[in-house]
């Protein structure tokens, strides 16, 4: 007949020995007597008094904790927090946001790629043609300051002014009405005092050193060749822009 | 009190720290007594409480509510005990003076004064026992005071300490086994 081990006895102790265990010790006398010698150990093993602490030992404790502990933040609503159709109205918003946005997408895509064609069958007479004015504003440049620097009495150098005004003064026209007709006020009036100084020096069949000389102080060369110069250099800021200064339309 | 501890809980979340006093307040005496009944004196137990309570409230997001928050502290409490207990150094601490004889394994109490026997007696089984209770492990110690003294289940044991229940078990049977043998001279001489 087998015994009742000790961890059999310990279980029966604390109340959770088996069945069968249990039948044992009732009927061995053996294992009972074991049983009684293990029971008086343990019960022997008596808890340690603990000392008492009064109903302000709470207090005690909160107030020596209290400076440790930072305040939580107040929680923002998490996802978990949304009710179920809250979070169905976002689902939905998203959707039909991502719909649109790829419907918008596809539309712009077809319209871009359908707009040169368009420009191209329906106004073919109409084409833009864009003349850069870079080269234009500076031989005028290089014009008037030969002008404001010009000797009176050399005849050949007199001949070439002249030369160079009548072969910008055509190109300057081009470019004053259009720029009228791009809505370019600084640079079409530039161009008109620009054209008159082209047409004094031109039209001149004899021109002569007082000639220039009226010229430069009646028609204030100096000034329009710093208006030339704002404007070249103003060019590279407006290309995009409809007054853009770099080049207009004819 | 849980729906209550659950909305305080709540209420602390939500940034009101003063709510946790109440909490502390409801539950420092019952901490305070598992710690103590681990630790083994009043000056470990009272760190293990403030311990305990702090470190429940740095973790009170985590707290799930299907617990109470009482079982909650004091299953913190236990571990910081645990830890604690563990600690090199800790035991020494609380010697009063007794003395152990390794080769009789009898216990030799210092007395005061001329008390009578049974005041004496008394005091030599519960320095005996204290003295067979510290050579345990700090796993046995914890598991053996939470299923004797604080009767306690062998699943809370298990949670607790964060072993299997059969562990747990093995953990008890070893306690019961070291402090039989430790304290069977005394129950010689009683």
């Amino acid at each position: 007949m087998k015994h009742l081990s000790e961890e059999e006895q310990l279980d029966i102790y604390y109340e959770e020995g088996s069945e069968a265990a249990k039948a044992h010790l009732k009927g061995c006398r053996e294992c009972y007597a074991e049983y009684a010698k293990f029971k008086r150990s343990l019960d022997a093993i008596k808890p340690e008094d603990v000392p008492q602490r009064g109903p302000e030992y709470g207090d005690y404790v909160w107030q020596a904790l209290r400076p440790q502990l930072i305040p939580y933040e107040k929680k923002t609503v998490g996802w978990r927090g949304w009710s179920w159709w809250k979070t169905a109205t976002a689902a939905t918003a998203c959707l039909a946001l991502m719909t649109a946005a790829f419907i918008g997408g596809r539309y712009w895509e077809q319209r871009k790629t359908n707009q040169p064609e368009v420009a191209g069958n329906v106004q073919p007479q109409q084409r833009v043609v864009v003349v850069v004015l870079t080269d234009h504003l500076d031989r005028t440049e290089r014009l008037l300051v030969q002008l404001n620097h010009a000797d009176p009495g050399d005849r050949a150098e007199n001949v070439q002014l002249q030369s160079e005004a009548r072969e910008l003064l055509a190109s300057n026209r081009l470019y004053r009405v259009s720029a009228s007709k791009e809505g370019d006020p600084a640079l079409a009036g530039a161009l008109d005092r620009l054209e008159r100084v082209l047409v004094e020096i031109a039209n001149d069949q004899h021109l002569t050193a007082a000639d220039l000389d009226r010229v430069r102080k009646d028609m204030n060369t100096s000034g329009i060749l710093f208006e030339v110069r704002v404007l070249l250099a103003r060019k590279p800021n407006q290309e995009s822009g409809p007054t853009s200064a770099k080049g207009v339309s004819i | 009190m849980q729906g209550n501890d659950h909305s305080i809980v709540r209420a602390v979340l939500a940034g009101d720290k003063e709510a946790y006093g109440t909490l502390v307040r409801a539950h420092s005496a019952a901490v305070f007594r598992v710690a103590f009944r681990i630790a083994g004196n009043e000056a470990d137990a009272e760190e293990i409480v403030q311990e305990a309570f702090l470190r429940a409230y740095q973790r009170l997001e985590k707290f799930e509510q299907r617990s109470t928050f009482g079982t909650w502290v004091y299953r913190i409490a236990v571990n910081c005990a645990l830890n604690r207990v563990g600690q090199p150094g800790i035991e020494a601490d609380y010697r009063h003076g007794e003395e152990s004889d390794p080769e009789t394994k009898t216990v030799q109490v210092a007395t005061q004064d001329a008390d009578p026997e049974r005041v004496l007696l008394g005091r030599e089984v519960s320095a005996a026992q204290e003295m067979a209770m510290q050579r345990l492990t700090a796993t046995e110690k914890c598991a053996f005071v939470l299923r004797h003294l604080e009767e306690r289940s062998m699943g809370e044991i298990a949670e607790v300490l964060g072993v299997a229940p059969n562990a747990a078990k093995q953990a008890v049977f070893r306690a019961v086994q070291k402090l039989r043998r430790e304290l069977a001279p005394l129950r010689g001489n009683a």
